[in-house]
């Protein structure tokens, strides 16, 4: 059972490209359709924990059916499965560029790699604003947040605290309120 | 430079980043251009450039790429180490009682606001990635290229890089 699940997320890991949403409708088949280690509603349910918790979602989500699966040792082997392929891939492919990084080809092809790479981070912003309830009430935090980390480089970690905070003293305030009301 | 401190910087990029792979970014480059300087802006992007271009996690990825120049195979372990290291505690707690938490309202006004901020996030990565990417002509007809392709019709990224990389290598 945990070797199994090693190779399967191993596999996922070694054959996506473009990170978590690449990699989550290959898991969902895996873990749902092959395996059957969860329900629909189960990996669904992960699904949303995985995106809610901080780090990587692939790493979250391997987490999440790990767990499900064998408990902390499953958490372990999949995991391990997840970052692996990772791991070997990038080393070879770090220890190569060090070496061709400053040929005059290389660099062309880097000329035309950063605009792809700056429209590939910037379309998901459009996709998620559609699908992440973006309204006008609260459209002001993504641009305020884009602004000040993108152009005055502000740390986001403060914005992260700042949002945090304030929504957990919006959600007493409300509290507060409806138990007057009752 | 230590490799503990290599591991402290990407674990608080773990502990931070809300939203995955790109809103990730966002934090990896504040903490490795900005605050430490191990890399130039436009080093960090050949590093983001390949991360997207290989198997598995963006984030994983670059943890791993950005280790391996600072400090070997040893910095590639202590940095990927360190930015699932948060992912371990926190999402094994989540996962036991996530089904609890996610009716508390005070659960659901965090991410309420988080949502958004990761988005917000995501844009500021994608405007400090055009300031150094988009510098003539050239980068500007890529980027609007690329933009109309992976909007319009979700063209794998692989190979919307792939061939970005061939048309940079005849004309770039």
């Amino acid at each position: 059972m945990l070797f199994s699940m090693f190779l399967s997320f191993l596999k996922i890991g070694a054959f996506t490209i473009g990170g978590a949403y690449a990699m989550i409708p290959l898991i969902r088949k895996e873990v749902i359709d092959h395996k059957q280690w969860l329900s629909e509603g189960e990996f669904l349910d992960g699904l949303a924990a995985a995106q809610s918790c901080p780090g990587p979602i692939a790493v979250n989500i391997s987490i999440y059916i790990g767990y499900r699966v064998a408990k902390k040792r499953g958490v372990a082997v999949a995991v391990l499965g997840t970052t692996l392929p990772s791991l070997f891939v990038i080393m070879i492919v770090a220890s190569l560029f060090g070496k061709i990084a400053n040929l005059e080809a290389v660099r062309r092809v880097f000329h035309a790699l950063k605009p792809a790479v700056t429209a590939m981070i910037a379309v998901p912003v459009i996709q998620l604003s559609r699908s992440g309830g973006i309204s006008i009430f609260n459209v002001w935090i993504p641009i305020g947040a884009a602004i000040l980390v993108g152009i005055w480089q502000v740390n986001p970690i403060y914005l992260i605290l700042i949002t945090i905070a304030g929504a957990l003293i919006e959600s007493r305030i409300k509290l507060k309120k409806l138990t007057k009301q009752d | 430079m230590t490799y503990l401190w290599m591991m402290l910087t990407f674990a608080k990029i773990g502990l931070f980043s809300f939203g995955g792979g790109y809103a990730i970014l966002a934090m990896i480059q504040h903490e490795v251009v900005i605050n430490n300087q191990w890399l130039t802006s436009s080093e960090f992007f050949d590093v983001v450039a390949i991360s997207q271009m290989t198997p598995g996690p963006i984030a994983i990825n670059a943890a791993t790429f950005i280790g391996y120049q600072k400090g070997g195979i040893l910095g590639s372990l202590v940095c990927t180490l360190g930015v699932i290291l948060p992912s371990l505690l926190i999402m094994t707690m989540i996962t036991i009682s996530y089904l609890k938490l996610r009716h508390k309202p005070w659960f659901q006004s965090v991410f309420y606001y988080l949502r958004p901020l990761s988005i917000g996030l995501i844009a500021a990565a994608a405007i400090i990635a055009g300031r150094d990417a988009i510098v003539d002509w050239f980068s500007i007809i890529v980027f609007a290229v690329c933009f109309a392709l992976a909007w319009r019709f979700r063209l794998n990224p692989f190979l919307m890089l792939l061939v970005a990389g061939v048309i940079g290598f005849i004309w770039g």
